[in-house]
């Protein structure tokens, strides 16, 4: 028998939601240059809340946990971790295309 | 508990110098890492990987690990030594310094997996409290993450899990023991592939009473048998006659809020996919859902269908290939 000791509720970061770029860090496990780095590439946006308050869109955090792992994971380092990231993300969608065309193939 | 041969695992002899560790680690790591990996079991894979590489790229640990001496195997039902731990101080890594800080126990339960744990092997050896060593010195306690892996009916209706949390209570002699326990959480409708969910404070307890750190789930969806996701957008492949899609008509077509009813046009054709606003997955905006028609044909196995299709020959002067298909 499970015994529960709490109902949490969860709360979903979604599209309105931006995360401090320290914060970033820490979940990610990157550091601030790097984020800078990644703004700069154009792997996510980033807004100025107030000056030197810096965000990044919490939809942003996904990839940018990928980023980190390939990092530390691969010793690789931002531009790589960065390329990795998109070519990975490319091949996903190519997976996904090729699982829905041999759907329709075999319907026929 | 069972006998880990570090080594083993990062195809290294015993005598190996720290970099043909590290060599052998980033190898290996690029062969079964998750993010990038399709091998079977990458996942258990890699974290054995790690858990091995904890130990060899850490002079101390790996002095002690090499205490227990060549003679055991792999799967070999170990016990650590009635001295084990005396002469050895395990002083773990500085925070942000790398894998230790990594390693953290998580979140376990029916379609969730922790992303970062320790053998019982490692921990019997090392302790529970190496691990956390990378939290010491900081205000708050550190995050953690794991993966929840939910199917597209559960994302589009919300749904509950089960989690059972594993927190390091840190013992009078400094060791760490983790401790249990069961918590509900509700997951709202509409969550998608990769996002994050957040609960707050769920997380490593503070030291110092700070606050704690919070529990990240991530969301995994499930391949579905009926409908395929891309973002919040589902497709469904549905099977029409010839003389629906010719003549067009209304037909029941299943979503995933339950089964609508939808016009086809007169003269769609196989392959064609039309569009219901707002049956994807839940959001702002809400996602789609295509259905895609695969006309079906009726088989010629009676002297009447036979009849039908003589018939539609010899009337219709249909040349399916007049547009230059060969």
């Amino acid at each position: 028998m499970v015994r529960v000791t709490q109902v949490l509720e969860a709360h979903v970061l979604g599209e309105g939601d931006w995360i401090a770029v320290s914060e970033i860090c820490q979940l990610c496990r990157i550091d601030l240059d790097a984020v800078r780095e990644l703004a700069a590439l154009g792997v996510m946006s980033s807004r100025e809340r107030a000056p030197g308050e810096w965000q990044v869109p919490a939809t942003a955090l996904p990839r940018l946990r990928v980023v980190g792992r390939l990092m530390q994971d691969l010793g690789v380092n931002v531009s790589g971790a960065a390329l990795a990231l998109e070519l990975l993300e490319t091949q996903r969608e190519l997976e996904v295309r090729l699982r829905r065309l041999e759907r329709l193939v075999m319907d026929y | 508990m069972e006998f880990r041969d570090y080594y083993k695992i990062l195809g290294v002899e015993r005598s190996a110098t720290a970099d043909q560790i590290k060599t052998a680690y980033r190898r290996l790591a690029r062969k079964y890492h998750p993010d990038v990996s399709k091998e079977p079991n990458a996942e258990a894979q890699f974290k054995e990987m790690q858990e091995a590489y904890e130990v060899l790229r850490d002079p101390e640990k790996r002095a002690a690990y090499d205490q227990l001496g060549s003679e055991w195997k792999s799967g070999q039902s170990f016990h650590p030594p009635p001295d084990w731990g005396s002469g050895f101080e395990f002083s773990g890594r500085p925070a942000g310094a790398g894998r230790a800080g990594r390693r953290q126990p998580g979140a376990t339960a029916g379609g969730t997996y922790s992303e970062e744990e320790f053998s019982d092997f490692f921990s019997s050896l090392f302790g529970g409290g190496s691990p956390f060593a990378g939290a010491r010195g900081r205000a708050g306690g550190r995050d953690h993450h794991a993966r929840i892996d939910v199917t597209l009916e559960e994302a589009y209706r919300g749904t509950s899990r089960m989690l059972e949390l594993k927190r390091p209570e840190v013992k009078p002699d400094g060791s760490v023991e983790l401790h249990s326990h069961t918590v509900r959480v509700t997951i709202p409708a509409g969550v998608t592939e990769g996002q994050l969910i957040r609960l707050g404070g769920q997380g490593e307890p503070a030291a110092g009473g700070g606050s704690p750190g919070d529990l990240y789930l991530e969301v995994h969806i499930l391949p579905d048998r009926t409908f395929t996701l891309e973002n919040r957008d589902v497709t469904l492949t549905f099977p029409v006659a010839p003389w629906e899609a010719a003549l067009g008509g209304s037909v029941t077509v299943p979503t995933l809020g339950g089964p609508v009813e939808m016009r086809i046009p007169s003269g769609a054709q196989s392959g064609q996919k039309l569009r219901l606003r707002g049956r994807g997955l839940p959001g702002q905006p809400p996602g789609d859902q295509y259905v895609q028609l695969k006309v079906v044909l009726p088989p010629a196995d009676s002297p009447q269908a036979k009849a039908l299709y003589e018939e539609m020959r010899a009337k219709l002067n249909f040349d399916p290939r007049a547009g230059g298909a060969r």
